[in-house]
């Protein structure tokens, strides 16, 4: 093995590791962080369509039900986190790694 | 004239009996009419004496009219149903139940049955207003028409608003989905913001046909509720952009003649005084003019006496104006 190869070796190994810190500690969180957020504005979203599931009657909810059989996998993840969630700031402290 | 007319007033006052002979009039001008009844408590049928369901139907005896009556209730049941069609196809099987009751429970809301009403009756404006040169409205009482005439701009800033929620969240889901991973949703060919937007053209053009090709008439009687009521449903137009064309006086006492004496012919010249007095009110008071006098009839307002009433109206009956696409 020549030494040029040995640096080659060594580079690709670098990079990797690199590549891999970099995406722990800024890309993986980051892009959760957005997710979360886009979560939560999707949660918005399905608060404003169906406000009954609260007992807040809607005047709109008759024409928001058209859009029920396209919310599959909304409505279900919207379920699943209202019932986790206990509180907004252990939501948003989630969004944080200490 | 506009090709839509709509005539709303207090309950009982003879909404009914007024649009019916408009339309019959419409009729008899040459003009292909549609009388449309969206009051619940349908009489469009005791008038012409015939039954009509929620297709139009011709009208026997009267050349070029026909007429419809929209039950809410049914239009919610299709309306239900068909959304109940895309949950089988769409939904796995697990999830049906679960956003089946949160169909029920929207559909049993109190603004369902007024949703579904507007909803008929703007299809009716959109879609089976072609062949008609006039199609006349008979509306449900005041506080109710008045709630849907404004439904339009409310819920068309509702959709708004959630159109832009939706964006909003599927914008951060595709900027979450770092490198070459896959979105969660995506923005093209979304079918949520595809049927908003849809919903969205819906309420624009109820707006936009009401603003500018309906004409409205408030149908009123000679007693101070009544008198009462219009100026409150005028007051309501006016803060929606629209605009009352005219008035019409229902049921109003005749005099008896000027030799008749005794008890009946006292009662009805006093009565035809007071009359005589709310009427100068609504003359002074109220903007629109008033088109008719209608005097009220001993027999039900049916066949021929239709015709007499139809004449009483001082309502022009001219083609209908202003390009429509």
């Amino acid at each position: 093995m020549t030494v040029a190869d040995r640096i080659e070796t060594f580079r690709a190994a670098l990079e990797e590791w690199l590549a891999g810190l970099y995406h722990g500690m800024i890309t993986h969180p980051a892009y959760e962080k957005i997710e979360k957020e886009a979560e939560d504005v999707e949660d918005e979203f399905m608060l404003a369509c169906f406000p009954d599931a609260f007992g807040i009657p809607s005047p709109v909810s008759y024409y928001t039900a058209e859009l029920l059989p396209y919310l599959e996998d909304e409505f279900e993840a919207w379920e699943r986190r209202l019932w986790d969630r206990e509180s907004l700031m252990e939501r948003k402290g989630q969004q944080y790694h200490f | 004239m506009e090709q839509f007319v709509f005539f709303g007033g207090k309950g009982g006052v003879g909404k009914t009996t007024v649009s019916c002979a408009y339309a019959y009039r419409c009729a008899n001008a040459g003009l292909r009419t549609l009388v449309v009844s969206t009051d619940p408590a349908h009489s469009v049928s005791d008038v012409f004496g015939q039954q009509f369901g929620d297709d139009p139907e011709s009208v026997d005896g009267v050349e070029g009219l026909d007429a419809m009556e929209i039950d809410p209730d049914d239009e919610m049941q299709r309306h239900l149903q068909e959304i109940r069609e895309g949950l089988s196809e769409q939904v796995s099987a697990a999830m049906v139940s679960e956003i089946n009751r949160q169909l029920e429970m929207s559909h049993g809301t109190p603004g369902a049955y007024e949703a579904a009403l507007f909803d008929a009756f703007v299809g009716v404006m959109r879609d089976e207003s072609e062949p008609y040169d006039r199609v006349v409205f008979d509306t449900a009482p005041t506080g109710s028409t008045l709630r849907l005439l404004g439904l339009p701009e409310f819920l068309g800033d509702w959709i708004d608003r959630l159109l832009y929620k939706r964006k909003q969240s599927i914008d951060l889901f595709e900027k979450a989905a770092i490198g070459d991973m896959e979105p969660r949703r995506l923005m093209d060919g979304d079918p949520v913001l595809e049927r908003l937007q849809r919903r969205k053209e819906f309420f624009e053009f109820a707006g936009d046909t009401m603003r500018s090709d309906a004409a409205f008439f408030l149908v009123l009687n000679p007693d101070q509720l009544s008198v009462n009521e219009t100026g409150r449903a005028i007051e309501g137009f006016t803060e929606r952009d629209l605009h009352v064309r005219g008035l019409v006086a229902n049921k109003l006492t005749p005099s008896p003649d000027d030799d008749e004496e005794g008890r009946g012919a006292s009662y009805l010249r006093e009565k035809v005084a007071t009359e005589r007095d709310r009427l100068d009110q609504v003359r002074e008071e109220f903007d629109p003019p008033l088109v008719a006098e209608i005097e009220s009839r001993t027999r039900e307002v049916r066949g021929d006496v239709l015709s007499e009433v139809a004449a009483a109206l001082d309502v022009e009956t001219g083609p209908p104006v202003g390009a429509r696409e």
